[in-house]
Parts: structure tokens; sequence; C-alpha cells
């Protein structure tokens, strides 16, 4: 078998003498939609903020692309194609949709005017919907800031934006949180035209139907261990939830 | 569209539009002042209120920049106050050597420009690497530059600089002296640093959310670094503007000045939770305070009270901001 598009190893962390993950695995193909699951203060966020770049592990080793990596930053993460987006606060709520689309990557006038870091803001937000637009959301003008948008507007953009980056991976945080049914359910399926795409798709929820409904592996993790890893079929809500909450071992 | 519902709709702009509203109140206040003294209204009295304008200026855009990332910068006052000091030393030690008067202003532009840069990187070194809340680091280096200054200079204002120097403050375009012209192009370039290229869209991110700046893989640290250097260089220019305009590099110049640029920024609509802020709204800000500020002391009010009345200004601004954003509801 080929290596795993995405992958950590033995990965610990502790914060202080707490050990938030503990040699924990975690491997990711590409075209496949992976379901992180698990209590509050399970180690999920921990094992994001690893995945993304945003925290070193204490231990353990990264692979993408069967390559061993190393992030000092969520930089070095999202330029070798792995986007985060994290749960609510991945935008800048004063910026426009545009700037947002493109926050860490502008794109810049021609000439000695772009060479002093003057902005292209109309080629910015053309795109900035272009991109949104091929995701598959429904979108709001570009020029307009994101604190005037309704929550469902805003994850739309948060999201577009990370798939439309993502080169590789993308690992998505709650994205389903605060939305209504039917927003949610668009959400899903930004989730499988990525997976179509041919990206890995990692999917972090507490709702376990969505996360039923979409994934092909579910990994469940407990106290920062990983307790269970195993295709989605093999799980039904009642077993997740047992597998999730561990009372499934006292029966 | 009828010519009637047009105007109608422009009228509703200019009254959404802050800067027009900001242009009222100075015309509002200009006016008051008028009715008080006739005096007030004269090109003698305008063109020293730009000469007040200027340096307050100079620190306030500094302000506004580091006020947008979220921050605050209380060093700005004490930083015009030791780069005045420190340029004014190598001026008259230039002259003393007999070197050409206009090369001494030069050095002394870039010496006091350099000093402002140093306290500014001390202050960005203080948030990003000792993780000191801006307010304090800031508060830190105002303590510690004022008091510099003083020891420096033995509390007395330090002169025997080039000559010139002085004879570069009188005006010779309308109102504005060559710093003033001068001081008007460096706005002009921050504010389109600020609203149209990448250091101004960073510095409006990590105000807005410094988390999705960090998380966007900007090197919010780094930029905090040059937000308040920028600050410092501004201010340490405030500081041979100021030379030029005394003959001296005193200790006791920009004194308060840290809350004239608070003013300035918060009157011009700038939010001290950051991500909000222009430019054009600090420019009127300091020349609402200026205006003020002469006004008062043409209309016989003592000097003294200045700083009570920049206190209510800023204490004002603040107030009326938190109740627009009130009656706009829950917005993030």
């Amino acid at each position: 078998m080929t290596s795993p598009l995405y992958e950590v190893r033995n990965i610990s962390k502790k914060y202080g003498s707490v050990t938030a993950l503990d040699s924990a695995d975690f491997q990711i193909n590409p075209g496949e939609i992976v379901g992180l699951v698990g209590d509050n203060g399970a180690g999920k966020s921990t094992l994001v903020k690893v995945l993304s770049g945003a925290h070193k592990p204490t231990s353990g080793q990264i692979f993408l692309e069967g390559q061993e990596v190393s992030w000092d930053s969520p930089r070095d993460a999202i330029e070798a194609g792995v986007e985060t987006l994290y749960q609510d606060s991945g935008l800048a709520p004063h910026l426009t949709v545009g700037a947002n689309v493109f926050l860490g990557r502008e794109k810049y006038l021609p000439g000695l005017l772009g060479k002093f870091g003057f902005l292209d803001n109309k080629a910015m937000n053309k795109e900035a919907h272009e991109d949104l637009e091929r995701v598959g959301i429904a979108v709001p003008a570009s020029n307009r800031s994101i604190s005037q948008l309704s929550g469902g507007q805003r994850q739309a953009v948060a999201i577009g934006r990370a798939v439309s980056w993502a080169s590789k991976v993308i690992i998505l945080d709650e994205p389903t949180n605060h939305l209504g049914a039917r927003q949610a359910g668009e959400v899903l399926e930004v989730m499988k035209a990525a997976k179509t795409k041919g990206l890995g798709v990692v999917f972090i929820s507490h709702t376990l139907p969505h996360v039923l409904a979409v994934t092909d592996r579910i990994v469940v993790l407990r106290l920062g261990k990983i307790v269970a890893n195993a295709p989605t079929s093999e799980f039904d809500a009642e077993k997740l939830l047992g597998t999730i909450t561990g009372l499934n071992q006292l029966q | 569209m009828t010519s009637e519902q047009g105007v109608k709709a422009f009228a509703k702009k200019l009254i959404g539009n802050q800067q027009f509203l900001l242009l009222l109140v100075w015309f509002a206040m200009i006016a008051f002042f008028s009715a008080f003294n006739s005096i007030f209204f004269s090109t003698a009295v305008f063109g020293n209120i730009l000469l007040d304008w200027a340096p307050v200026v100079l620190m306030a855009v500094g302000q506004t920049f580091v006020i947008i990332s979220g921050g605050i910068d209380l060093s700005v006052g004490s930083t015009v106050a030791l780069s005045g000091v420190v340029a004014a030393f190598q001026m008259q030690y230039m002259m003393n050597a007999g070197r050409n008067q206009w090369l001494a202003i030069a050095v002394g532009t870039l010496v006091a420009a350099l000093t402002g840069v140093v306290i500014g990187l001390v202050n960005g070194f203080l948030i990003t690497k000792a993780k000191i809340v801006p307010f304090i680091a800031t508060l830190v280096t105002m303590g510690a530059a004022s008091g510099l200054a003083i020891v420096y200079s033995g509390g007395a204002p330090i002169g025997g600089g080039p000559d010139k120097a002085i004879t570069l403050s009188v005006p010779w375009l309308g109102p504005l002296s060559s710093p003033g012209i001068a001081v008007i192009f460096i706005v002009l370039i921050c504010g389109l640093f600020l609203h149209r290229a990448r250091f101004g869209r960073y510095t409006f991110a990590i105000g807005s959310n410094e988390f999705a700046a960090r998380s966007a893989g900007i090197n919010v640290n780094r930029h905090y670094m040059k937000i308040y250097a920028l600050s410092g260089l501004l201010s340490g220019l405030a500081g041979m503007y100021f030379y030029c305009r005394l003959g001296s590099g005193a200790p006791t110049s920009g004194y308060g000045g840290e809350l004239d640029a608070i003013a300035s920024v918060v009157i011009g609509g700038a939010a001290l939770s950051g991500g909000i802020g222009r430019i054009t709204g600090t420019v009127l800000g300091a020349l609402i305070l200026t205006t003020t500020t002469s006004g008062l002391i043409i209309i016989g009010v003592a000097p003294d009270w200045k700083q009570v009345v920049v206190a209510i200004l800023i204490a004002a601004a603040v107030l009326l901001q938190g109740l627009k954003s009130g009656s706009r509801g829950g917005s993030r």
C-alpha cells in the first residue's frame, strides 16, 4: 500500500503536566473524508492544532505524502497545502469577504505600486466571488464586511476560503456548528465536492448524524487516546456514541 | 429615480459618512469660537492651528495604526521629547565641529527618527517577546524615555544647533512651512499604506481578529514590531518638528502628546478595541483637537486647562462610539 496523504505517528502533546494527546496515530488518504469525534476535552482540538501547524507536538512524527515534515507555524502547513478551518473564529469581522478570502495571500497591483505592497482589491474581490461560487455556496458580495453577514454566510465564506485554497488536506473544525439544517446540508455537500477533487478531508464534529452521513472512516478520541479507527460502515449511532463515552466497554 | 430622490439618497449617504460629520463638527467649532471672538476667524489664527496640528497629527497617525491593530502607544509624547533632545545634541556637536547647517539638519532629522524607531522597537519587543500588554509596555517606555530626556538634557532645552532650522519653520506656501508640507506628505503616504496596501490590510486584520490573522499565515509578531516602530518613527519626526519650531530640543516638548494623539484617533472614529479607523478621521480629529485648544486660549480660557479639555474630548468620543455601536445591535 502506498503511504497515506497525511499522517501523524505516535504524537503526544503535553501542556505542563497535562497530557492532552497520548501517542496518537492518525492517517488520511486522498479523496477520503475522515470523521474525528470525541467528547469535550478528549484531545480533538489538540490534534487539530498539531495537524494545522498551530502547535508543535511534544513528541512524534508528521508525514505529508510520505515525507517527514515539521511545522513551525500555520503558514508552513498552509504553504504545503494543508488548510484548516477553525471553529467560529477563522475570519476577521471588520474586513470584507474578498479581503478575508485572500488574507495572507494578497494579490498586488502590477508594476511599482505592487512592489510596495499596494493591493489589487478589484481582482481579489472578483476571484473571491468566483472561488466561492465554484465551491458551491451561495455567497454574498465580495465587498461586504464579514460583520454584516449572518452566521451561516460567515461559515460559508470560511469554508469556501479553506476549500478553494487547500491543495492536499482540509481540516474542518465544527463547520456545521450554529447552522440551520439547510445550511448544514450545504456544508456537507461542499465536503463531498472537496473529496471528489481528491482532497483529504478531516471533519471534526459533535453532530454524529452528520459524521455518519458523509465520512468514509471515523476516528474516536477519548481522554487523549485514539480508541477507535474504523470504516464508517462499522458504526451506527448507538455504537458510535458508546465508543465516544466509553460505555461500550462496560457492557 | 427623480432628482429629489437622488438628493435624498445623497443626503443620507453624507449623514452616514463619519468624515463628513467630523468636518461639520470642525466647522461648528470654528463658528462657535468666532462668535465668541471675531479675531478667531483669521488666517493668522488658522496658520497657528496648522502649526500646532502638524506634530499632533504625526503622533496621531502612528497611533492610528497602533489602535487599529488593537493596541495603544502611550510613549509617543516622551518619544518626541527624547528624540528632540538627542537630535539637538547631535546638531550642536556638528555645528561646533563647523559642519554645514543643512547637513546638520539632515543628520539631526535622521537621528530623531532613529531614536523614535529604537523606542518603537523596544515597545514591540516588550509586547511580542516579553508578552507585556501594550498599555503597560508603552507606559514603561513612556516613563523611561521622558526620564532619559530630562537626565540627558539636565532639564534644560538644548540649543546651539543650526539657525536655519528656525527659518525652515517660516510659512511660505500660504500658512504652510516646509516642515508642515513634509508632515502633510508623510500623512498622505501613511494613509495610502493603511488603506491601499498590505501593511494596512494586515494591521486591520490583526486588530479585527488576531487569531484569524495568525492562522492565515501572517507573521503577527513581526507586524506588531513594524507598527510600533512606525509609531516611534513618526513621533521622532515630531520631535524634530518641535526642534525646528523652537530652535532647541526641550525635554518638555511633546508633554501630554499621548493624550493629544489618542484623542485625535478616537475623535476620528477609530475603535479602541481594534479593527476600525481611518486616516482621514485622524487628520480631522487632530484638526478638531487643535482648533479647540487654540480656540479656548483665544476666548480667554487659561492654557493650563488644555489637558482637561483633551481628556473630556476623549471621553466624549469614546462615549459617542459606544452609543453608535450599541444602536447598531449585536454585531460581533
